[in-house]
């Protein structure tokens, strides 16, 4: 049924648990998994370079730590997964990046915001199910 | 008796709350700490001490090495007609109309117009290289060209700050026979120092940079000049070194944003009265507004020249438009030598903070020229370096 399924991956625990769910999706179908993660974190406004190109080495560890847990987890589920760092604003580089890649599902994790929040800006989750080109699988 | 310890550990303390707040929220330490400096001096009577002045003026000098050295001169040197043309007009325009719109329209002296126009002259590289990282054209040519070109728009500036209010004596001829020397010898002399010595836990590369800044910025200051010209000028010649010394650079950035820094943007805040603010709020709005027209006037027909796209012109001259280190380090200039009123400086101040989120805001929003490259070709580039 899925031939090529993208997960986003922030390293919390809805993104883990999305991974796990796309997993066995890809296992069960034998689809293509590739996952996402996208560096949003950097500081605007910064005084130097060096704040900027330090944040982003900081990020840079960060997902290469969790996308080395994550493709681990895959391999011992027999699955190879693709892993790609992005950066950008979270919602838009996955939703171009699906686009562009022609992804037939997207699962991502569910993350609360608070009531407010949710209700002015709409919660990543929520912005993501809008907007994606494909079907979106939401995991709680 | 003066309660040292006591004073320090209000300002670590407002320095912690603003590294706090910086990374909850997002936006840089530096315009954090700026507007936690505003709270402190307004309502915790922050108090200024002839050691806070110190560390807070090193720090100014530490932000200018490191703006310098973070140059690459590869790109200056393969665009250099469309990077020197940009950079200058993006300084000569706004440094013009600013200073023409304080001296003529709001009634400002002469030097209090040229802090003015030296102080909305600037262009922030790291707020635009934030927004180029985020979109990923830092790794193509247009976002080179860019950065490079907003360089030579601080230089500029950082050369009207240090020879527009110098003494045209013998401390300006022993000035600048110092800084040319230093600059010829320091790309020959610095790697046989640091090969010799080594990177060692007591710092001996570190200490002899700041030897060398150090004793520029004592001659500078002789000459009535701004230390922070040759620390910019020593960085800009020493960029290769340490864009291949990476360890150097992050010690000197820890060095630096641990105890220095935050004395320079908490000061820089804390002299921002909140009344004066209050009391000029058209007049910081106009300041802005001229800073960003007068930036259109010198970048955007250039943008033209060169075969930009519409969307692109506008988003490179939006971004050109941005400034917050090297603006607040000239108004703070200003008001430490007298050529501006206190006033004036919160007014100045508070244009270029605005300045820094506003066009930035605008560029991101209604002119991202969405050309941004395939992540295949960002790992390429990446790959080739």
């Amino acid at each position: 049924m899925w031939r090529k399924i993208l997960v986003g991956h922030d390293g919390s625990e809805g993104a883990k648990k999305a991974l796990s769910v796309a997993v066995s999706l890809a296992s069960q179908f034998g689809a293509e998994l590739h996952s996402i993660s996208v560096e949003e974190k950097l500081p605007h406004y910064a005084a130097t370079v060096g704040e900027v190109l330090e944040s982003k080495q900081e990020a840079a560890d960060y997902f290469r730590k969790i996308t080395a847990e994550a493709q681990q987890s895959a391999r011992a589920s027999g699955v190879t997964m693709h892993s790609h760092v992005m950066p950008g604003h979270e919602v838009e580089t996955i939703v171009t990046f699906a686009k562009d890649h022609g992804f037939d599902l997207l699962v991502i994790g569910f993350m609360g915001h608070s009531k407010i929040f949710g209700r002015i800006w709409g919660s990543t989750s929520q912005n993501l199910t809008k907007l994606s080109p494909c079907t979106v699988l939401v995991v709680k | 008796m003066e309660l040292t310890w006591e004073i320090a550990a209000v300002w670590i303390g407002l320095a912690l709350a603003a590294t706090l707040i910086s990374i909850r929220i997002g936006v840089s330490v530096a315009l954090v700490e700026i507007v936690v400096g505003t709270v402190g001096g307004n309502l915790l009577d922050l108090r200024l001490t002839p050691w806070i002045n110190f560390l807070a003026g090193f720090g100014s000098i530490m932000l200018t090495f490191l703006a310098g050295a973070e140059i690459d001169l590869q790109v200056m040197k393969a665009k250099w007609r469309e990077t020197l043309s940009i950079g200058f007009a993006s300084f000569l325009m706004p440094f013009l109309g600013a200073g023409a719109f304080a001296y003529w329209v709001a009634g400002w002296s002469v030097e209090a117009s040229q802090i003015a126009g030296i102080a909305l002259s600037t262009t922030s590289v790291a707020v635009v290289y934030a927004v180029m990282v985020e979109r990923g054209y830092n790794e193509t040519e247009f976002g080179q060209m860019i950065l490079a070109a907003c360089f030579i728009t601080d230089l500029g500036t950082v050369l009207a700050l240090g020879f527009l209010f110098a003494d045209y004596d013998w401390h300006m001829v022993a000035f600048g026979v110092g800084t040319g020397l230093a600059l010829w010898l320091l790309p020959r002399v610095t790697p046989w120092f640091f090969s010799k010595v080594g990177s060692r836990i007591s710092e001996p590369e570190t200490k002899f940079l700041l030897l060398v800044l150090f004793t520029l910025g004592g001659l500078a200051q002789a000459a009535k000049s701004e230390a922070v010209l040759p620390a910019y000028l020593v960085g800009m010649v020493l960029a290769p070194l340490f864009l291949a010394n990476k360890t150097l650079a992050q010690r000197m950035r820890a060095i630096a944003f641990t105890i220095l820094t935050p004395f320079y943007f908490l000061k820089a805040g804390a002299l921002v009265g909140w009344g004066a603010i209050l009391n000029s709020v058209g007049l910081i709005g106009i300041f802005l507004g001229v800073k960003v027209v007068a930036k259109f006037v010198g970048v955007w027909p250039l943008t033209h020249a060169f075969r930009f796209g519409q969307r692109e012109g506008m988003y490179l001259t939006l971004l050109m438009s941005t400034g917050l280190t090297f603006g607040t380090i000239s108004a703070l200039y200003g008001l430490s030598n007298r050529y501006i009123t206190e006033e004036q400086y919160a007014v100045l101040v508070t244009a270029v903070i605005l300045s820094a989120v506003v066009p930035t805001l605008i560029a991101e929003r209604w002119f991202d020229p969405g050309s941004r490259p395939g992540e295949e070709i960002l790992t390429r580039r990446r790959s080739d370096r």
